[in-house]
């Protein structure tokens, strides 16, 4: 004998008011809580660092504490140049991340391979996984990440976020 | 003029000395002694401490590695240069300096020169899969076109 | 050390833990991986895994000129952009045999040292936090800002100033800088004290550090290990005493040393050489005279915007030095300096023309974490993480 279990409903559109005030509350609280998994790599990691320090001050916005385990957090911010051995490593980072996950790519090497176009380095690491948002910078100012995390709460509290 | 260097002549055939821009004086061993010359330099001329170990790819030579060992006296507070040149393999110094492990494993990975004797030759900074030698003038640099997601007419109406 | 009075047998192979640790993890100061073979919690063997930070530094130099190459160097060990912009600049520099006007190597000197205490700070800062006591994080941070701000003024740039360049400084200090540096030198040396204060006699910080990670002076020459973890060791060898540069041998500062090559001594040697950077970094502030800062051989400098507009040769040497690059006669220079991890130089072989043949860094770290294996093997797991610390890696002067 089979039993039919009932599908879980993964769109973010809900049926109705109950549902519309539930998703809301979901993308709201999604929001104002978003934990980064520690995924410092080089130079921009020094910056990510004096970010969540006293004077940037990163947990005002709800990153209180960066996990490292990959499995308790929703945010990746990819500081630093992926490298070739790296970049096998970074997907599989993601992968552990549970939906719904987002990605923003710190600095030049992140987004683009910045100054450094060659043999060793993945040229943006949107190559391996899918970016929410771009940080330019070599490294970016915390101010600059700041923002950056800003502009992807905005869309995430709107509810335009990428999964789910 | 510099005891270092006389000395490696009288004991090896064939050798080259020198001083270099920086004032660091340099002899070039034949490549299969230089074990030996490490060990000379090491024991009985007092450079104990070791430096460095890289190598300079001249690809219009025969012997196109040219292995430079740099090793520093505490005692003489001087630094000194160990040259060999090689086509592609040399001996490994690791039982002279435990330090030269990894310097010549990167020598490996980015050049191609092989090191016998050593403990566990692998790469160690390109993946295991990696093919070639990216460090030698004729490997590419693999320098990717940038894309750029605007044409100008696009982004600026001229 | 566990093993000192252990009399059990060894254990046989098949029952030793291989685990892994890295490349992501919070205590490794970057991406390094470390495979250790465990004994319960005895690491047995440790071998670190380097190459997860591999940028290919050393090839794009060959792609570039001398001064685009400086712009690479500070994304090497990038706690010390200014100290590696110096070791470039000295190297090129020696090739050259071009003479560097007075304010230009009194500054470089005032800068060198902003930078350690700069980087001393992280290490600090990353240290306390991995044992604990994340509060000295947010304190030694709050130190760099002022520090950083500094860099900002003159540069334009917090971290990555490229700011010494073969020839002298990219440019003069904008009007009042000198006060706030002279500001924020004043207010370090009770800074350092209120660190001290934390740390330095608290007994749970001796007892994570003291005893753990112990290397002697024999294997620190052997494995090519310096700086700081050398000095802790006993050995008084510091490159700014051995072999000055930029003139530090008519500073006055003291080169501090330790007894027993632990983590604890390390420490101690660093929190001395932070005051030793402060002493240091006054007296060049005070004595830094009037004057240019850039050479006038114009093979090296461009020449100042003003005498392009009725000088045609200065306007040919601009032209050149934009087009094809500074042109280091052949031959090859090496010349070390004290970065806060060690020896650093920077190996630039020249062919005559505006690309350079071949430039190797010659990176303290690489040495330092190697010799990971003689300091953690012995010792149990949980010291590994006050060991780490305690050597300061820079993966990126590792990798490269």
């Amino acid at each position: 004998m089979s039993i039919e279990l009932p599908v879980r409903d993964t769109s973010a559109q809900r049926d109705g008011a109950p549902g519309f005030v539930l998703s809301r509350l979901q993308d709201w609280s999604r929001d104002k809580s978003l934990w980064p998994v520690l995924f410092g790599l080089a130079c921009c990691a020094i910056e990510m660092m004096a970010a969540s320090a006293s004077r940037f001050d990163i947990a005002r916005f709800g990153s209180e504490l960066f996990r490292p385990s990959p499995r308790q957090a929703d945010l990746m911010i990819v500081a630093g140049r992926v490298s070739q051995k790296m970049a096998p490593v970074l997907r599989e980072i993601y992968d552990q991340m549970p939906d719904p996950k987002w990605v923003v790519a710190m600095g030049d090497c992140a987004s683009c391979g910045g100054v450094f176009n060659n043999y060793a380095l993945v040229q943006g690491v949107d190559k391996i996984v899918p970016v929410d948002v771009y940080v330019p910078g070599c490294p970016p100012t915390p101010d600059a990440l700041i923002d950056g995390i800003l502009k992807l709460k905005e869309r995430i509290g709107a509810g335009q976020a990428r999964n789910v | 003029m510099n005891t270092a260097a006389e000395r490696l002549q009288a004991a090896f055939a064939a050798v080259e000395t020198g001083v270099s821009r920086d004032d660091i004086p340099y002899a070039c061993v034949p490549v299969d002694q230089v074990v030996a010359a490490l060990r000379l330099l090491r024991d009985e001329l007092g450079y104990q401490r070791f430096v460095d170990l890289t190598a300079v790819d001249f690809p219009e030579r025969e012997d196109r590695f040219e292995l430079n060992y740099l090793v520093h006296s505490l005692t003489d507070n001087a630094w000194f240069r160990l040259k060999a040149r090689t086509a592609g393999m040399a001996p490994s110094g690791v039982s002279v300096f435990p330090g030269l492990n990894f310097y010549e494993r990167e020598v490996f990975d980015l050049f191609g020169v092989v090191f016998t004797d050593h403990p566990k030759l692998e790469r160690i900074m390109l993946p295991d899969t990696w093919n070639g030698h990216p460090l030698r003038r004729d490997a590419p640099i693999v320098w990717e076109p940038v894309e750029f997601s605007k044409g100008r007419q696009e982004q600026y109406g001229d | 050390m566990a093993t000192d009075t252990d009399t059990r047998p060894p254990t046989p192979e098949r029952e030793l833990l291989h685990i892994n640790m890295g490349p992501q993890h919070p205590s490794t100061h970057g991406v390094l991986r470390l495979e250790l073979d465990l004994d319960g919690e005895i690491v047995v063997t440790c071998q670190p895994v380097i190459g997860y930070l591999h940028t290919g530094i050393e090839k794009t130099f060959e792609a570039k000129t001398y001064l685009q190459g400086v712009t690479l160097t500070d994304r090497m060990d990038y706690l010390n952009p200014l100290g590696n912009n110096l070791a470039f600049a000295l190297s090129v520099e020696k090739l050259f045999g071009c003479e560097i006007p007075p304010r230009a190597t009194v500054a470089r000197v005032l800068l060198a040292e902003l930078t350690r205490i700069a980087s001393h700070l992280v290490w600090l800062g990353t240290t306390a936090l991995d044992l604990g006591a994340s509060s000295v994080f947010l304190y030694c941070f709050r130190e760099r800002e002022q520090c950083l701000d500094l860099f900002e003024e003159m540069s334009g740039q917090r971290m990555m100033t490229s700011f010494i360049r073969p020839g002298g400084l990219a440019m003069d200090f904008p009007p009042g800088w000198e006060e706030r540096a002279a500001k924020f030198l004043d207010i370090m040396p009770e800074r350092i004290d209120e660190y001290e204060s934390l740390l330095t006699n608290n007994p749970l910080f001796q007892e994570r550090m003291v005893g753990i990670g112990r290397i002697t002076a024999e294997q620190c020459l052997a494995w090519g290990v310096s700086g700081p973890i050398l000095r802790a060791t006993g050995v008084p060898f510091d490159i700014r005493k051995a072999k000055p540069y930029c003139g530090y041998e008519t500073y006055d500062f003291e080169v501090p040393t330790g007894r027993n090559g632990d983590c604890y001594d390390r420490y101690l040697v660093r929190v001395a050489e932070l005051r030793q950077s402060v002493r240091i970094a006054r007296q060049a502030l005070d004595r830094l005279p009037e004057g240019p800062v850039r050479t006038s051989d114009r093979k090296v400098m461009p020449p100042p915007r003003e005498e392009l507009a009725h000088s045609m040769e200065a306007v040919i040497h601009h032209f050149k030095l934009f087009t094809e690059g500074m042109r280091p006669p052949r031959g090859e220079a090496y010349v070390p300096v004290e970065s806060p991890r060690g020896e650093l130089g920077f190996y630039v072989v020249s062919d005559g023309s505006g690309r350079p043949v071949r430039v190797h860094e010659r990176a303290p770290s690489f040495a330092n974490v190697q010799a990971l294996k003689v300091m953690a093997e012995g010792g149990m797991v949980a010291d590994l993480i006050a060991t780490i610390s305690s050597v300061d890696p820079i993966l990126g002067e590792v990798d490269r």
